[in-house]
């Protein structure tokens, strides 16, 4: 009913593949895009550059991460020691007086280069024990980055971001930054949404589903896997530097502990494994659901008149929050991609029943 | 060895054990080009084995395997289908999750080049090979007779078809040997004819040889050029289909040393 489909014949593979078939979802999508592009007019400065700014970002990651997870079906642990190498590489390179465009290319490369090597790990291990090895990827980053002053400038040290230029454009003002992690962002999600139609994300879900059947069908596991993790490493650097640069503005070891790891886990996980909607959808539930939880409990207990202890006030959100994690994982284990999927398919056939996917 | 005529797949005297269990002890035969051979013989008998040597997922403790005359002995799977082999599982190994178009695509990743910047860049770069890509496949597919379902996801769609759909994923690659590992388990008398009839039509129409393992023994007396009987990690008999099936070393692994008799009497008919 909403999402038409009568009517709609291809004629040619090219409009059969193209990435939003049906007119609805085009419509979405562009509506979404021209509020998102429209925001910094729209809405109060402290709304975008306190939730979508950040938001977007957490997004970027997510669909880095989650090429990997959901994508090539390996776990990783260890994302925000990927991030955190891009943020100081490209941090450096800026100081060092490099242009802003090559620095982030040089964070993602540094980033791909190191998370290759544990990469490797993937080639021998499986499931839980390379959770553990990616773990471990985290701590000797974090290590390395906080104990190296050339690094971090001292344990305790925090690092100044340069005024970056993008393009001639100076990303000084917020309504720049903005827009350039919107045009990342964007950059990303289009690489992802193509992911699913090319040989190369076959080769990934190949991998991801069977991998001796994929063997025999010529795709060599010990490469894509590789890759998988190059390219999302490559993703997770670029972003790290985004990070760093619009909205930290100044890194320090302790902003990529394994807490960002978890965080961004969080998202591709309770967003959705292996789908491109997910990650946004799990970046602001794990981002603004503490806050709003936060917000509903204090004026909960205001109107009603309770005096709750201080500790108790800080920790409920933070129970609540867990519960809703596991309340996800518990009824859709594929995440809220998967109920707005559900929701999709169900209007897709009203008001008839029963829907073919 | 003139490679004109060199046969498609030879094994040498392949023997492979599993900590104290010989899993096959000498293995040799050979596939010769435009033919459909038969693998039988008991559960356990090393079937599977022979296959998983042949393509590369074991490596012999001895003995050599070649394809078309080229030592391809502990060469890894992914190369081996580089050089044109494919093949399908016993247990159906379709990628879940995907559609049956896409499964089918994987396919012919050796005839594709695949990078990230080449999705990156998709309506530049890979586009115009996906498409092309696209109607070898429809071609299949239509051989195959799957349009109706080539949408589906493919985990929701009936065993048979599956089977099929693997056969299909298969024969996209343009093999020149193809290998079936029961393509026809768990199927009933209609599903078993539609297969039979497609491997027929891939041998005439696509030229491929084909090494097919079946229990069916109307099966494999009906397609099979030749059949090798195998008990034990060895060949106990070979030839002509009928021929070989009939001999005693073979109806006494199947049934036992009181049959093995009985049909040397000529008791049964």
């Amino acid at each position: 009913m909403f999402y038409r489909r009568s009517g709609i014949r291809h004629t040619r593979y090219q409009s059969e593949r193209q990435l939003f078939p049906l007119g609805f979802d085009r419509f979405l999508i562009l509506s979404v895009l021209a509020v998102l592009l429209a925001a910094p007019f729209l809405f109060d400065r402290l709304y975008v550059t306190g939730y979508l700014l950040p938001w977007l970002i957490w997004s970027s990651a997510a669909l880095g991460l989650n090429l990997l997870m959901g994508g090539a079906g390996q776990v990783h642990l260890g994302y925000g020691a990927v991030m955190a190498m891009g943020a100081y590489g490209s941090v450096h390179l800026m100081r060092f007086g490099a242009p802003l465009e090559l620095a982030m290319i040089a964070g993602g490369l540094i980033s791909a280069s190191v998370g290759i090597i544990f990469g490797a790990a993937a080639l021998r291990v499986k499931g839980i024990y390379l959770a553990m090895a990616t773990l471990a990827m985290q701590s000797i980053v974090d290590f390395v980055i906080s104990q190296t002053p050339a690094i971090s400038g001292g344990a305790l040290a925090t690092l100044q971001a340069p005024p970056a230029r993008f393009l001639g454009i100076s990303l000084s003002g917020e309504r720049e930054t903005y827009y350039f992690a919107l045009l990342v962002c964007a950059v990303i999600t289009l690489f992802m949404l193509n992911v699913r139609r090319t040989s190369f994300g076959r080769a990934l879900a190949a991998i991801r589903e069977k991998d001796y059947a994929a063997e025999i069908l010529g795709i060599s596991t010990l490469r894509y896997k590789l890759m998988a993790f190059w390219v999302s490493s490559f993703i997770g650097g670029v972003v790290g530097s985004v990070l760093a640069i619009c909205y930290l503005r100044a890194v320090s070891p302790d902003q990529f502990h394994l807490d960002l790891s978890i965080q961004i886990l969080a998202m591709v996980i309770v967003g959705g494994l292996g789908s491109v909607l997910g990650p946004f959808f799990g970046a602001a539930l794990v981002l603004f659901a503490p806050i709003l939880i936060n917000n509903a409990l204090g004026s909960a207990f205001s109107t009603f008149g309770m005096t709750v202890p201080i500790d108790l006030r800080a920790h409920l959100p933070l129970v609540a929050y867990g519960a809703l994690v596991i309340g996800f994982l518990l009824y859709e284990p594929y995440g809220l991609a998967k109920i707005y999927s559900n929701v999709r398919t169900y209007l897709l056939v009203w008001p008839f029943r029963h829907a073919q996917r | 060895m003139s490679s004109t005529e060199a046969p498609v797949l030879s094994c040498e005297g392949v023997e492979l054990s599993f900590g104290g269990l010989k899993a096959l002890k000498g293995i040799t035969f050979s596939v010769q080009p435009g033919e459909i051979l038969g693998l039988v013989g008991p559960n356990g008998s090393g079937k599977t084995t022979t296959v998983n040597v042949s393509t590369g997922f074991y490596r012999p403790n001895a003995g050599r395997v070649r394809l078309f005359g080229e030592d391809i002995t502990g060469i890894k799977p992914d190369r081996i289908a580089r050089r044109g082999v494919a093949r399908t599982f016993q247990n159906l190994a379709l990628f879940k999750g995907m559609s049956v178009l896409d499964n089918i695509l994987i396919g012919r990743h050796i005839h594709m080049r695949p990078s990230a910047l080449g999705t990156l860049f998709y309506w530049w770069w890979a586009q115009r090979e996906e498409l092309a890509q696209r109607r070898v496949v429809e071609d299949v597919i239509e051989f195959m007779q799957l349009q109706d379902i080539r949408d589906e996801p493919v985990e929701v769609i009936p065993l048979g078809l599956q089977k099929r759909v693997e056969l299909a994923r298969a024969l996209v690659s343009e093999p020149k040997l193809l290998i079936l590992d029961e393509p026809m388990a768990g199927m009933n008398q209609e599903e078993k004819e539609y297969i039979a009839r497609f491997i027929l039509d891939a041998r005439e129409e696509r030229g491929v040889t084909i090494l097919i393992i079946e229990h069916h023994m109307d099966v494999v007396t009906a397609i099979c050029d030749r059949a090798i009987v195998l008990c034990n990690g060895e060949i106990i008999a070979q030839g002509e289909p009928r021929a070989a099936i009939a001999e005693p070393a073979v109806i006494k692994a199947y049934l036992g040393e009181r049959a093995a008799r009985r049909v040397g009497m000529g008791d049964a008919a």
